[in-house]
């Protein structure tokens, strides 16, 4: 007992760190969120939302390898380390994979790759005299295989792992300043401020996210920044409604009461004495939305009103994909659908340890 | 012992486990149970009085808790070793138990009747009919007002103290041997406690069962046992006979839980506490009815700090669209005076409407019709800024320890913010000063500081909130039953504080209590109040020692008195 502080939040956090699940989820979400953020250097590709195609080697199996003719861009990009680093290579090589090359001088013979069992045309190419003609040639390995654009499946689903990621935390960032904002008032003060939210949030909650997002798309245009304020707008609905209950009961206390006859103001009550006290629902609801909001793009990207293409979203690779599940190829679309549902559960396993840490009685 | 024992407890230890670490909470105890006695088992929260007896129904919570040794013989069985089977055949048929909160004891969406008829279909062979009619016949021997219509009510539909006497009939049903009695009327009020009390004993003596009789209030279980044992901190001090254990406690904590409840006879100074008595330095000196009324003399001939005149207090409800609302006066017409320096005492039942009238005072609900003047301001037609200023003057101290502290503040924290919200002292290191001074003053340290509130003790937690409340230095002081959650030795202490309290910066109290004794002793004047109206308002002790008003009487004689 003579440890200055042993306030609730840190027993807690000493019962969460016991979960296993919890913990390994957390460190696994911790993991996905490095590389989201550092997606284009562990990418094999680095271009720009790791778009190199190459539709000679469309949809090949995981583990796939093939050598690999680099020609350099003749159009010069001046981009920056960092710029590159987080939005990856404006410079665009051209990639050309082919079975077989020989070299004269500055001249690369070389026949290009053709799948089942075809054989590929010949071709040469002159290279820049400064050149060595043999850096140009290089083994390439696909680890998870490639799409139907013959584009690098690993570095997509990296590089996918950022609009997962950033949907959770835009939509769970908008639900929850609208949703304890509206909450509050609406539980706190109760009465006909109360009805009021209440029918927004009835209102609200009867639209479909689909409809809505439909509705901002035709607004502001195709994207996914609208696809992340539509699902926040329509998410808040649920944190709102939690946040109500909990300060309904809450407010019940006695320190409540307390607060308002020591003369505190309503604001200070709610900030202070009310909501760090359901800190534990609202958090269990945001991991839980965060989930849901991975879920809700999947969808949309699904559907063809998430992300727009070139750019890489897991949703939009199932959809790229799905008819491939028939075809004896359903890598292509089970890659990114076992990465949403790892990243998924993941938020859940973490949001239930919180729930039972966080239920701390003293 | 001429009589075999019904019950013998030997050498019964029980711990609880959690994280690892078990924690013995009964140490070793023996007692037995004779055949048609009532024992009283008297202890304070967390002596292991209710889990001993829950122990004897097999009902601890089995994944944390384990009886480490020691039997339970009834009926040459042992109760420890007993399987949950057949366990059933014996509770509520030879051993029932009557809980402590009738309120959430019964089933709410089950009649009363069926809940009753229940327990007579588990344990017996009768007829559907028979069972109906047994159970009319219980209720009429619980003296329930019309047994039919309490059959078919909903709990919500009937009183706290009915609600009891359903209890009473279920546990009764079967004519069982033994039946445990857990604090069965702490959550009533007195005159009912006094009926629920009546009730037993007759049922006692005509089913020749034994009770075992928890509770915590000693001059209680005085009026309705034999014997009595006395249990503190997992074992038993103490048991004997009631009369010697009244007249002749052997053991100091008997002694200090008898003294530390305020007499109703003579006017302490100050409290015993558990400690003076176990050193020796109850110190006895007397506030004589002399001391009083010089000290009233002058109080009284200020001009009254605050000035209640006519208040009301109307709640409407309207719990159907096509339904006329509902008006229920929860203070109908309430006028009086608190003069500066004085404590005036506020006696009534649950539901009399007392709270309510120290939120209205506080301007935490807003009075109806009616003026409230302090010093000479009327405090109903105040701004809010006004009223944020008044807050500063009149305060509250809560009655749950528990509930009235925020569980994530710090205490220091939690003390230091209502000065800085009323812009008190320079800065926060003069603050936190202040803060420390207060929190000694009170009787804990600056150690404490930044401990969190669940890190301390229920009477540790008054104390602070205490210190919450006169960091404003306030002039007026509402106890809202400040101290009716606490334990009795517990309750001395903080009497004594609030005492020395008032003394020391000139306090003025309203002090709201169900409990007669302890406002008694509190009190200046005392006001009594009944469905929201001032039934009488007198000198404390002129209204104990010549009550004028019937209610008052029946008060008055409600009070279990003690030997």
């Amino acid at each position: 007992m003579s440890t200055p502080s042993n306030s609730l939040s840190q027993l807690a956090l000493q019962k969460f760190k016991k979960n296993f699940w919890g913990v390994f989820s957390l460190c696994f979400i911790i993991a996905v969120g490095i590389i989201a953020v550092f997606a284009y250097a562990f990418a094999p590709d680095n271009s720009q939302n790791a778009n190199q195609m190459h539709v000679s080697i469309a949809s090949k199996a995981p583990g796939f390898s093939t050598t690999m003719l680099v020609l350099p861009s003749q159009i010069e990009h001046h981009q920056n380390f960092v710029d590159a680093l987080f939005f990856g290579e404006k410079n665009t090589t051209t990639e050309i994979p082919i079975t077989s090359y020989s070299m004269t001088g500055n001249t690369i013979h070389y026949m290009e790759y053709a799948s089942d069992g075809l054989i590929g045309l010949e071709k040469e190419v002159q290279v820049d005299p400064t050149m060595d003609p043999h850096s140009l040639i290089r083994e390439q390995r696909f680890l998870l295989g490639t799409d139907k654009y013959g584009r690098d499946l690993l570095s997509r689903v990296l590089v996918g792992a950022r609009i997962s990621f950033s949907i959770g935390f835009v939509a769970v960032f908008i639900s929850l300043v609208i949703g304890v904002f509206m909450g509050s008032i609406s539980g706190y003060f109760g009465g006909k401020i109360d009805a009021f939210i209440m029918w927004i949030i009835n209102v609200t909650w009867s639209i479909p996210t689909l409809l809505l997002v439909i509705a901002i798309t035709l607004a502001l245009g195709k994207g996914f920044w609208q696809v992340f304020i539509a699902v926040g707008l329509t998410m808040w609905v649920e944190v709102a409604r939690v946040v109500r209950g909990q300060i309904i009961s809450v407010k019940e206390n006695q320190y409540v009461t307390a607060a308002k006859a020591l003369g505190f103001s309503n604001f200070r009550i709610i900030t202070k004495h009310i909501l760090p006290n359901i800190l534990a629902p609202i958090i269990v609801i945001s991991a839980a939305n965060f989930a849901a909001a991975i879920l809700v793009e999947s969808g949309l990207s699904f559907l063809g009103i998430g992300a727009q293409p070139p750019m890489a979203s897991w949703g939009a690779m199932i959809k790229d994909h799905y008819n491939y599940i028939i075809l004896g190829k359903p890598y292509l679309a089970i890659i990114p659908g076992l990465c949403i549902m790892f990243l998924v559960m993941a938020f859940m396993l973490v949001g239930n340890a919180l729930r039972d840490a966080l239920d701390v009685k003293a | 012992m001429s009589k075999t024992n019904l019950l013998t407890v030997k050498d019964l230890s029980i711990s609880f486990v959690s994280d690892g670490t078990t924690n013995a909470i009964i140490h070793s105890i023996s007692y037995h149970l004779e055949p048609n006695e009532i024992l009283g088992i008297v202890g304070e929260s967390g002596s292991g009085k209710s889990v001993s007896s829950l122990a004897i129904l097999g009902l601890l919570p089995k994944k944390i808790s384990k009886i480490t040794s020691g039997s339970i013989l009834y009926d040459t069985k042992d109760l420890t070793q007993l399987s949950s089977k057949a366990f059933q055949q014996i509770r509520g048929k030879k051993i029932a138990m009557i809980f402590q909160e009738p309120m959430s004891s019964l089933n709410p969406s089950m009649r009363c009747g069926s809940q009753v008829e229940e327990v007579l279909k588990q344990h017996t062979s009768l007829s559907k009919k028979a069972i109906k009619a047994e159970t009319l016949s219980l209720f009429e021997k619980v003296k329930l007002p019309d047994p039919n219509r309490v059959y078919n009510a909903y709990p919500h539909e009937i009183s706290g103290g009915q609600k009891q006497r359903v209890m009473i009939a279920m546990a009764i049903a079967c004519k069982p041997e033994i039946l445990i009695a857990d604090e069965p009327t702490t959550a009533l009020d007195v005159t009912v406690q006094k009926d629920i009390i009546a009730l037993l004993k007759e049922l006692q003596t005509e089913n020749n069962m034994s009770v075992i009789f928890i509770t915590h209030d000693l001059a209680l279980i005085s009026e309705i046992a034999d014997r009595v044992l006395v249990m503190y901190k997992g074992e038993i001090v103490e048991q004997n006979t009631v009369e010697h254990i009244f007249n002749t406690p052997a053991h100091d904590y008997t002694k200090a839980l008898i003294n530390s409840r305020p007499s109703l006879n003579v006017r302490l100074k100050t409290l015993p506490t558990i400690s003076d008595v176990m050193n020796a330095t109850v110190s006895t000196v007397e506030l004589t009815p002399q001391m009083r009324a010089d000290n009233h003399k002058i109080l009284y001939n200020k001009p009254p700090l605050l000035e209640v005149k006519n208040v009301e207090k109307e709640y409407i409800s309207t719990s159907g669209w096509f339904t006329k609302p509902t008006h229920f006066k929860a203070v109908d017409a309430v006028s009086f005076n608190i003069y500066e320096g004085e404590t005036l005492g506020l006696v009534g039942e649950s539901g009399c409407g007392k709270s309510t009238l120290g939120n209205t005072i506080l301007q935490l609900d807003k009075a109806t019709a009616g003026r409230i003047l302090y010093q000479g301001v009327d405090i109903t037609k105040l701004s809010a800024s006004e009223t944020k200023a008044l807050r500063k003057d009149i305060q509250i101290i809560f009655q749950d320890p528990y509930s009235s502290l925020n569980p994530r503040i710090p205490v220091g924290k939690a003390i230091m913010e209502p000065m800085k919200v009323h812009g008190l002292y320079k800065n926060d290191a003069e603050r936190k000063e202040k803060t420390i001074a207060i929190l000694e003053r009170v009787g804990l340290s600056e150690a404490y500081f930044n401990r969190y509130p669940h890190e301390f003790s229920g009477g540790q937690r008054q104390r602070i909130g205490i210190a919450r409340t006169i960091a404003l230095q306030p002039k007026l002081i509402v106890c809202d039953e400040s101290v009716s959650a606490l334990d009795i030795s517990v309750q001395a202490q903080v009497l004594n504080l609030l005492n020395e309290l008032k003394e020391k910066f000139n306090f003025t109290y309203l002090f709201i209590s169900h409990d007669l004794a302890v406002v008694k002793y509190m009190s200046d004047q005392l006001l009594v109040m009944n469905a929201g109206k001032i039934e009488e308002l007198d000198d404390a002790d002129v209204i104990y020692n010549t009550p004028k008003k019937a209610y008052t009487k029946k008060l008055i004689n409600a009070i279990p008195k003690g030997l």
